[in-house]
């Protein structure tokens, strides 16, 4: 089994979608599908480097404003990140959110979609925290995300989709 | 206020607590379907990240434990790193020595900055120090965010939980919590649409409110970030949402490196919730770059009564706590009362522990009395605290800064006498005969009885006490031939007859002794034995123990002059001599070399048969072989860490049925006095014994300890359960080939 296959197996344990696309563009189609008509949020740093990406996501797209980085962009339908790590061992994505306006897309969505880079999945959580010793200077803040957010407060039944986003699809790209 | 006026405060705060979780039948239904399916969810995890690891749990939770100890150790250290490079990230970080100083610092800081809303992440450390109370009293409002945290503000209550602060509403409860507050209709079976009110409530709190204050679940010293997990994200979003993000957390939080944070995080969620890990682990290091709002964090490091814990080495372990709840979540007690009377603000095992440092001694003093000495907390704690040592050792704080009653310390120091419980027992047996039934003591007139005497025995028909106790049996002490040879074979064995053996079921002291001459020992029993000490242990009072463990070794010692093996058909008195007389002899030397010299000679009478006495497969395969049920003694198997070796015992020698009892290593609740002091807690654990027991089919239900023998037998007699309950001893000695023979019926 590959890391990408343990990751699938563990993510998917945990009540994640785990799509391998090819491209940019076809996240984008994704995002689209299921936004279903809704605003589609990304980080400026994403839009940026990804110019792809924001071309095919056109009049859905919805950017944090600097002003206000957190009431622009809440409850939207989707929020994209691009995630730094994934973790075989897990299922889990490592998303380094160092400005306000990355916290708020991948927080504040309804749904979220966290791409990864086919070579950034790893076997272990030791490599997060090899990541976490070279770079948390730099990184304001680093999170493990695994999964949707769930609660079982009320009588230990668990119930998907609480503060952060209910849906949660993976992509590992390329 | 004064230690008295706090003391008479918390007695009555214990007993209401106590009281209403005893009548409240549904909460302990719910904590027992929680706690078994935890369990099982959580032993799949465990062998899961065995096989992910290659290391086995023993092995993490070790290393785990060491990486705390040596920040314990070395609290400064740490301490001063992880300030240096958390003010290097841009955050503020302060020590404090009170619970008063961290709430004044928070209060100040929220007014400096114009703040009137606080939103808030689940933090068990605030409160331990009572923030959201001072905060309000300052015209603050903090508003919790974590879904059980905002239902139990809502309700005026406290978390009864470490982890799952809610646990104790049942969903009805909730929809009326809800529907009170926010003013709507709430479906009791519709737990979605309750659990979204809190997204739809909590959304603008978030963000609108100027302070956000979570907790930490560790503080990495070598980047100086802050770990926070959370399963709803209600964390991340309280660091992040408000310009200013405080953390609060004890000072024992701290981790050297990135690597011991993930460490602990491969056992913290399994441990918890039973997950791989939880949804989000976020690592924050420093403040969020200021683009909207100039953005500020401060950490606000709390010690609390931490370094005199990290000073007092019986405790300096209980430092290593990740707040976990696993302690709570196999203890039986707590799932009878919850964690509102079974701890305090800290709730669980844990909680009976730190709540002295915390929060005073006046407070642990009704909690600890519920414990049982189960011991199973110990075996599921991810960081190896040893619980039971400690609580044990707060009940001897209690007992000597608050004092026990007179009463009690009479009766024990009547019962470290020899002579006076020897007289008194065979003058009350005689007093009892006219209600004597069989093994009981039973009279039509008990419903007559004051309502605290029916506590006490009404679910639990009391043993008889026997007018010639097992010492003055000729049977004890007769001879016959070996039913084969065993490695023990020639050896002279000491009998320590065990106090309730001797007088209330001497039937099971001459089994072992039939069944240790049935392996061609000599049988050698001391006149002058006692009780071993462990009744004056177990209940805090250190001066009557070494008083009984004394008169104990002299005999041991006495009678061998060549050094024999020492059996006892209860394995709590062996537990007692090997894991307890040491500690009870620290700091004199002579009497804990003779402790010590105990050791590799005391064996509980079922570690003998399954060991050097063991007879040949198929050699009492005698009489009725219907299916029983083997009740594992909890401290056997917690404490000695003794697996199934009954069951191939019995099975083996007489190839009788056995049939599988649920949670057969789970405590019967007898817990020794603590079924007298606290009969209404013991009746339940008892219940969920006999629920299993009733659950296995099973027509004989074996014991391998004798106190839980007779709580056992009584059990099932006031239950009116059709089921023979039997020591291991007796059932196999009645195997015996001349026993078999002719039955002896041992004569009253």
């Amino acid at each position: 089994m590959t890391a990408v296959d343990d990751f699938r197996t563990r993510a998917t344990d945990s009540a994640s979608v785990v799509h391998e696309l090819a491209s940019w563009p076809d996240v984008a189609r994704l995002a689209l599908e299921v936004a279903e008509g809704g605003w589609i949020a990304i980080t400026p740093s994403l839009s940026t480097a990804q110019p792809s990406l924001t071309a095919a996501l056109r009049d859905h797209l919805l950017e944090p404003s600097s002003e206000a980085p957190f009431y622009s962009v809440a409850d939207v339908a989707v929020g994209i990140v691009h995630a730094v790590l994934a973790i075989a061992e897990t299922g889990s994505v490592l998303l380094a959110q160092h400005e306000p306006s990355d916290r708020s897309v991948s927080m504040l969505s309804k749904t979220a979609i966290q791409v990864v880079d086919r070579d950034c999945v790893l076997d272990s959580l030791d490599e997060v925290a090899d990541w976490l010793a070279i770079n948390s200077s730099e990184v304001s803040l680093a999170t493990l995300v695994t999964g949707p957010s769930r609660t079982a407060d009320i009588e230990r039944s668990l119930t998907i989709g609480v503060q952060g986003p209910a849906d949660l699809h993976l992509v590992v790209l390329g | 206020m004064t230690l008295l006026t706090d003391l008479a405060a918390a007695r009555a705060q214990f007993q209401a607590r106590y009281q209403g979780a005893l009548s409240n039948d549904p909460l302990s239904e719910g904590l027992l379907n929680f706690q078994r399916s935890w369990r099982d969810t959580r032993d799949a995890q465990l062998v899961d990240l065995e096989s992910i690891l290659g290391r086995d749990r023993d092995a993490l939770r070790h290393s785990l434990a060491e990486m705390k100890d040596r920040v314990i150790a070395d609290l400064d250290v740490h301490l001063n790193r992880f300030h240096e490079t958390a003010e290097a990230a841009g955050a503020t970080v302060v020590e404090v020595t009170s619970a008063a100083e961290a709430n004044i610092y928070i209060a100040r800081l929220c007014q400096a900055r114009g703040v009137r809303t606080v939103v808030k992440g689940k933090s068990m450390v605030t409160e331990e120090i009572d923030l959201n109370e001072y905060l309000a009293d300052e015209g603050i409002q903090a508003i919790e965010t974590d879904l059980g945290e905002w239902l139990l503000q809502l309700d005026g209550d406290r978390p009864s939980h470490l982890v799952m602060p809610a646990i104790h509403l049942r969903r009805h409860e909730v929809a009326g919590v809800l529907q009170r507050e926010l003013g709507r209709y709430f479906d009791p079976d519709d737990i979605p649409a309750m659990v979204y009110s809190a997204r739809t409530e909590l959304r603008e709190k978030f963000l609108t409110a100027g302070v956000g204050i979570t907790g930490a679940n560790a503080l990495i010293s070598s980047t100086g970030s802050v770990m926070i997990v959370t399963n709803e994200g209600n964390g991340e979003l309280s660091a992040s949402l408000p310009p200013v993000h405080v953390v609060v957390a004890g000072i024992e939080k701290l981790v050297p490196t990135a690597a011991d944070a993930i460490d602990q995080v491969r056992l913290l969620a399994r441990s918890a919730t039973a997950q791989p890990i939880s949804t989000y682990t976020s690592f924050f290091t420093g403040p969020a770059p200021s683009s909207d709002v100039p953005r500020e964090m401060h950490i606000v490091l709390v010690d609390n009564g931490r370094r005199a814990m990290a000073a007092d080495p019986a405790f300096a372990d209980a430092l290593r706590c990740i707040k976990c709840g696993a302690c709570a979540n196999v203890c039986p007690a707590y799932q009878v009362v919850g964690g509102h009377a079974f701890g305090h603000v800290y709730t669980g095992p844990i909680g009976l522990v730190n709540t002295a440092f915390h929060h005073g001694i006046e407070f642990s003093e009704g909690p600890q009395s519920l414990c049982l000495s189960c011991g199973a907390c110990e075996t599921v704690c991810p960081v190896d605290i040893a619980l039971p040592r400690q609580i044990l050792q707060i009940r001897r704080r209690v007992t000597s800064e608050l004092g026990v009653s007179r009463s009690r310390r009479i009766a024990m120091r009547l019962f470290a006498s020899p002579r006076f419980v020897d007289i008194a027992s065979r003058i009350l047996a005689y007093a009892m005969l006219p209600f004597r039934r069989g093994n009981f003591i039973s009279s039509p007139f008990i419903k007559f009885a004051p309502a605290r005497i029916r506590r006490l025995i009404a679910w639990r028909t009391p043993p008889a006490l026997h007018s010639r106790p097992a010492r003055s049996r000729a049977e004890l002490r007769a001879t016959a031939p070996p039913t084969a040879q065993t490695e023990a074979t020639g050896r002279r064995v000491t009998l320590f007859l065990q106090c309730i053996s001797d007088r209330l079921a001497p039937e099971v002291a001459v089994a072992s002794a039939d069944l240790i001459r049935a392996a061609g020992c000599e049988v050698v029993v001391p006149d002058e034995q006692h009780c071993c000490g462990l009744p004056a242990i177990d209940s805090g009072d250190d001066d009557n123990a070494r008083r009984m463990a004394r008169h104990t070794l002299e005999v041991l010692g006495a009678t061998n002059e060549e050094p024999g093996d020492i059996v006892t058909p209860s394995p709590s008195c062996a537990i007692a001599m090997l894991h307890d007389y040491e500690r009870l002899f620290e700091g004199d030397p002579i009497w804990a070399a003779r402790a010590r010299a105990l050791q590799g000679r005391v064996y509980d009478l079922t570690d003998y048969l399954v060991g050097p006495a063991r007879l040949p497969n198929g050699s009492l395969a005698r009489g009725d072989a219907g299916p029983v049920a083997i009740d594992r003694f909890c401290q056997s198997a917690n404490i000695l860490g003794r697996g199934d070796t009954i069951d191939e015992l019995v099975r083996g020698l007489t190839g009788a049925q056995i049939v599988p009892l649920q949670e057969a290593e789970v405590c019967c609740g007898f817990g020794g006095s603590t079924s007298l002091a606290a009969p209404d807690l013991s009746h339940g654990v008892l219940d969920r014994k006999l629920d299993s027991v009733r659950a296995s089919g099973a027509h004989v239900l074996l014991t391998d300890n004798t106190g839980c023998l007779l709580h056992l037998r009584g059990g099932t007699d006031a239950a009116h359960l059709p089921i023979q309950v039997q020591h291991v001893a007796e059932y196999l000695a009645a195997r015996l080939p001349d026993r078999s023979r002719s039955p002896r019926t041992l004569r009253r």
